[in-house]
C-alpha cells in the first residue's frame, strides 16, 4: 500500500533531493545552472506534507527543509497535488513571486528535472555508456538514501522498522565510489549525503554494477550477501531494519 | 603471531556455490550466512561433512568446537550413542505408520511426568508449530482475538509471530498483536484495559534472550506477577521454551522461575537432533487443544519419540541443567579472563547455560564481530548476535581449548588495532 503523504516526502527528499547531487555530478546540469542570471530559492510547500526550499545558484543546488529565505514559493493543497508535479508535471499554485516561480519552473527547473529523469529512469541504450551508467547508479543511490529517511519518518509500515532501530549512524556505500549516512536518533531518520565519521553499522556494495543490479531488481540482496558481494559490519539489526525500509522504497519508486 | 593458524574454506565455498545455484540464499535462515551473520563470509565454514560430540567438521576437514550446538538441538553431543541406539532400534520396528506407534503414548507420558505444568502433551515438528498451537489453543479456549508479546520477541516464522514490516507479511495478519516492554507490569495492565478485555494469550520466553543486546534474566517475583495478571484476566500464559527448554530445568523453565505456564512449548533440546517439538498444557485447556484442526504428515513418527525418551532419560541421569550452568560459567569465566588480559571488556549476560557475549569497547559490535570471526576461523564456533548453547559432551579439555582459541583470537584483534591500546 502506497500512502500519498509518504510518497510526497519521497518525492521531495528522495527524488527532488537528488537535484543537489545532480548539480555536482552532471555536466549537462552544470551547463543549465551556468545560465542562471541570479540565485533562485524555490520553495515547495505541501499542505499536510513536506516543505522544502531548493537554493539554486550558477554553481549548484542546496536543499533545506522549510521556506526560510525562499525567493519564490509554490504551494500545493495536499500531497496528491504535489505528487502530480512529479508524476505529471502539474504545477501547484504560485504563492510568492509568481513571475519568478513560473519562469524558473518552466525553464531551468524543468530542464534539470528532465535530466534527472533521464538518469533515474534510464533507457537501456544510454546505460551502455559506462560514465552514464555510473552516474545514473550513484544518483539512484542518493535518491534511495533520501527516500529511506522519508519513509522511515512517514510511511506506516516503515515506521515499524524505524521504531525497532537503535540510535546511531549507518553508512551505505559502493566500494571506492560513494557513501551516504542514515543517522537515527529516537527512531527519527536523517539522510546525510556523505560518509559517516563514526558508523555504528555499514553496508557496502562491491561495485557500481552490483548496485545497479540491486536497484533495478535484477540481483537479490540476500543472494549477493551470501556471495560476499555485499559487506556488512556492526549493529546489523540497524541494517536489517533499513533493508526492510528499502523494500518499501522499491515499491514507492517503482 | 597467532598460535592457531587460520582455516581455509575452499571446498566449503565450492559446495556453497552449488547450493546458491539451486537453493535461494544457498543456506537460508539462522544457519546461513545472512541470518547467522557470517561477517566476513570467508571466515566461516558453510557446510559440514560430519559431527560428533561437541565438534563438527567442514567440507575442508577443518574441525570446530561448537558452542552453538545447531542453535540448540545438540544437547547431549552430536551422535549420542544412547539416543541414536534408541532411534535406530525404533527405525527397525517402524517409523511413519498409519496407526501411530505406541511410542507416542509413552513419550507423552514421560513429558507429563517430567514437565511440572503438564497435564497433557501434543506433538509436532518445529518450534513454530508448537507456538502456533499454543496461540490457536488460547484463541479457541477464550474466544478472544489479541495476543500480548514482550518486546524483542521471536516465536517462530508463522505470520502471526512476525511484524508488518517483514517481507510477505500483511498488516492484517499482525493487527491483533500487542507488544509491551519486558519487566513492565503496568504496561500489561494498560494493554488489557485498552484491548477492552480481548486478549487471548500472553506468549513469552522465560527471560529476555533476544539478539543484538545483552540478555536480561527474569526474577521469580516478575513471573509471579505476570502469572497473577494472566489468571486475573483469564489470559492463557504461554511460555515459549523452544530455546531454553530443558537447559535451565528439566521440569520446564517456568518451574525454574517458580511459576506454572498454561501451555509450554518445547523443541530444540527435546530429542538431541531428531525432529520433533511438543506443547504441554494444563487440564483446563485439554478440550480447546482437542478442538483444533492441527496435524502434519510426520508429526507422529515414532523414531523421534524413541529418541526423545532416551534423551530425557539421559538428561535426567546427567542432571544437564546443573551441568550446563557450571559449564557455562567455566567457559565464560575463561573468556572474560582472556579478554581482560588483552584489555577487552567482554560482557557476559543471560543464564550461564545459554550465555550471551558482547565486547563493550565499542558500541557498534564491530570489534566483537572481528573477535568472533577470528575465533571461528581458528576452530571455535561462536556467534556475534545470539545466545550460545552447551551440550553435555563438552569436557574440561574442550573448555580449555575454547578459552585458548578465544585468547588467541583476542591477540589477533589486538594486533589488528594497534591504535586502540589492546595487549597482544
Amino acid at each position: 500500500m502506497i500512502e500519498s503523504k509518504a510518497m510526497a516526502y519521497v518525492n521531495m527528499f528522495g527524488v527532488l533531493g537528488a537535484l543537489e547531487n545532480l548539480c555536482v555530478m552532471d555536466k549537462p546540469a552544470k551547463k543549465i545552472l551556468a545560465g542562471l542570471k541570479k540565485p533562485v530559492s524555490l520553495c515547495f510547500s505541501v499542505k499536510g506534507g513536506p516543505c522544502a526550499t531548493f537554493h539554486f545558484t550558477a554553481s549548484g543546488c542546496r536543499m533545506a527543509e522549510g521556506d526560510e529565505s525562499c525567493t519564490c514559493k509554490m504551494v500545493f493543497p495536499g500531497p496528491e497535488a504535489f505528487n502530480a508535479l512529479i508524476d505529471k508535471s502539474k504545477p501547484g499554485i504560485p504563492a510568492k513571486n509568481p513571475v519568478q516561480v513560473l519562469s524558473f519552473l518552466m525553464g531551468p527547473f524543468t530542464a534539470l528535472t528532465n535530466r534527472l529523469t533521464e538518469l533515474l529512469r534510464p533507457d537501456e541504450k544510454a546505460l551502455k555508456d559506462p560514465a552514464f551508467f555510473e552516474e545514473s547508479t550513484i544518483l539512484t543511490m542518493y535518491t534511495i538514501a533520501g527516500a529511506i529517511s522519508a519513509l522511515a519518518n512517514t510511511d506506516p509500515i516503515s515506521r515499524i522498522s524505524a521504531e525497532n532501530t537503535v540510535d546511531g549512524e549507518v553508512q551505505l556505500g559502493i566500494a571506492n565510489k560513494v557513501a551516504v549516512t542514515i543517522a537515527v536518533r529516537d527512531h527519527h531518520f536523517t539522510t546525510i549525503k556523505a560518509p559517516s565519521q563514526n558508523p555504528r553499522a555499514t553496508m557496502e556494495f562491491a561495485s557500481v554494477a552490483l548496485a545497479h543490479d540491486l536497484f533495478s531488481g535484477t540481483a537479490a540482496t540476500m543472494n549477493e550477501m551470501c556471495k560476499g558481494n555485499i559487506r556488512l559490519r556492526g549493529m546489523i539489526s540497524m541494517v536489517d531494519n533499513i533493508n526492510r525500509i528499502l523494500d518499501r522504497v522499491g515499491k514507492y519508486l517503482a | 603471531m597467532s598460535k592457531y593458524p587460520e582455516y581455509v574454506h575452499t571446498k566449503s565455498r565450492e559446495w556453497f556455490d552449488r547450493a546458491l545455484n539451486v537453493i535461494p540464499s544457498g543456506i537460508y535462515g539462522h544457519l546461513g550466512p545472512t541470518e547467522g551473520l557470517f561477517l566476513p563470509l570467508e571466515k566461516w565454514p558453510l557446510l559440514s561433512s560430519k559431527a560428533k560430540g561437541t565438534y563438527f567438521w567442514d567440507m575442508d576437514g577443518n574441525k570446530y568446537l561448537d558452542l552453538m550446538c545447531a542453535y540448540g538441538p545438540n544437547v547431549l553431543g552430536y551422535g549420542d550413542p544412547d539416543v541414536d541406539r534408541a532411534a535406530m532400534e525404533q527405525m527397525l520396528s517402524g517409523n511413519c505408520t498409519t496407526a501411530p506407534s505406541y511410542k507416542m503414548v509413552e513419550c507423552a507420558e514421560m513429558l507429563v511426568d517430567t514437565v511440572a505444568c503438564a497435564d497433557w502433551a501434543f506433538f509436532m515438528k518445529n518450534g513454530t508449530d508448537a507456538t502456533t498451537f499454543g496461540i490457536l489453543t488460547a484463541r479457541a479456549a477464550t474466544g478472544r482475538k489479541k495476543t500480548l508479546f514482550l518486546k524483542g520477541y521471536y516465536h517462530g516464522n508463522q505470520p502471526w509471530a512476525m511484524k508488518a514490516d517483514y517481507p510477505g507479511i500483511l498488516p492484517e495478519e499482525v493487527a491483533n498483536n500487542i507488544i509491551v516492554p519486558w519487566f513492565d507490569l503496568d504496561a500489561l495492565e494498560k494493554a488489557w484495559t485498552e484491548s477492552k478485555g480481548d486478549i487471548a494469550a500472553l506468549i513469552a520466553q522465560p527471560y529476555d534472550h533476544g539478539n543484538f543486546a545483552d540478555n536480561r534474566v527474569a526474577t521469580k517475583e516478575y513471573w509471579a506477577a505476570v502469572r497473577k495478571f494472566c489468571t486475573k484476566h483469564g489470559i492463557v500464559l504461554i511460555v515459549d521454551d523452544v530455546r531454553a527448554g530443558f537447559r535451565l530445568d528439566l521440569a520446564g523453565s517456568d518451574h525454574f522461575y517458580g511459576f506454572e505456564a498454561d501451555i509450554i512449548c518445547f523443541c530444540k533440546a527435546l530429542a538431541n537432533g531428531y525432529n520433533m517439538s511438543a506443547a504441554c498444557g494444563k487440564e483446563s485447556l485439554r478440550s480447546a487443544a482437542s478442538s483444533l484442526s492441527f496435524t502434519g504428515s510426520y508429526w507422529m513418527s515414532a523414531v523421534p519419540f524413541a529418541a526423545c525418551m532416551a534423551c530425557i532419560d539421559k538428561m535426567k541421569a546427567l542432571d544437564t541443567p546443573k551441568l550446563f550452568r557450571e559449564t557455562g560459567k567455566k567457559i565464560t569465566d575463561g573468556f572474560q579472563a582472556a579478554a581482560k588480559a588483552h584489555g577487552f571488556d567482554l560482557v557476559v549476560s543471560g543464564e550461564p547455560a545459554l550465555f550471551y557475549l558482547r565486547i563493550a569497547n565499542d558500541d557498534s559490535l564491530m570489534l566483537h564481530q572481528e573477535w568472533v570471526a577470528e575465533c571461528v576461523s581458528r576452530g571455535l564456533f561462536i556467534t556475534s548476535h545470539h545466545n550460545h548453547f552447551i551440550n553435555a559432551a563438552i569436557t574440561d579439555a574442550d573448555i580449555a581449548l575454547a578459552v585458548d582459541i578465544a585468547d588467541d583470537a583476542f591477540s589477533v584483534v589486538a594486533e589488528n588495532h594497534p591504535d586502540l591500546g589492546f595487549t597482544k
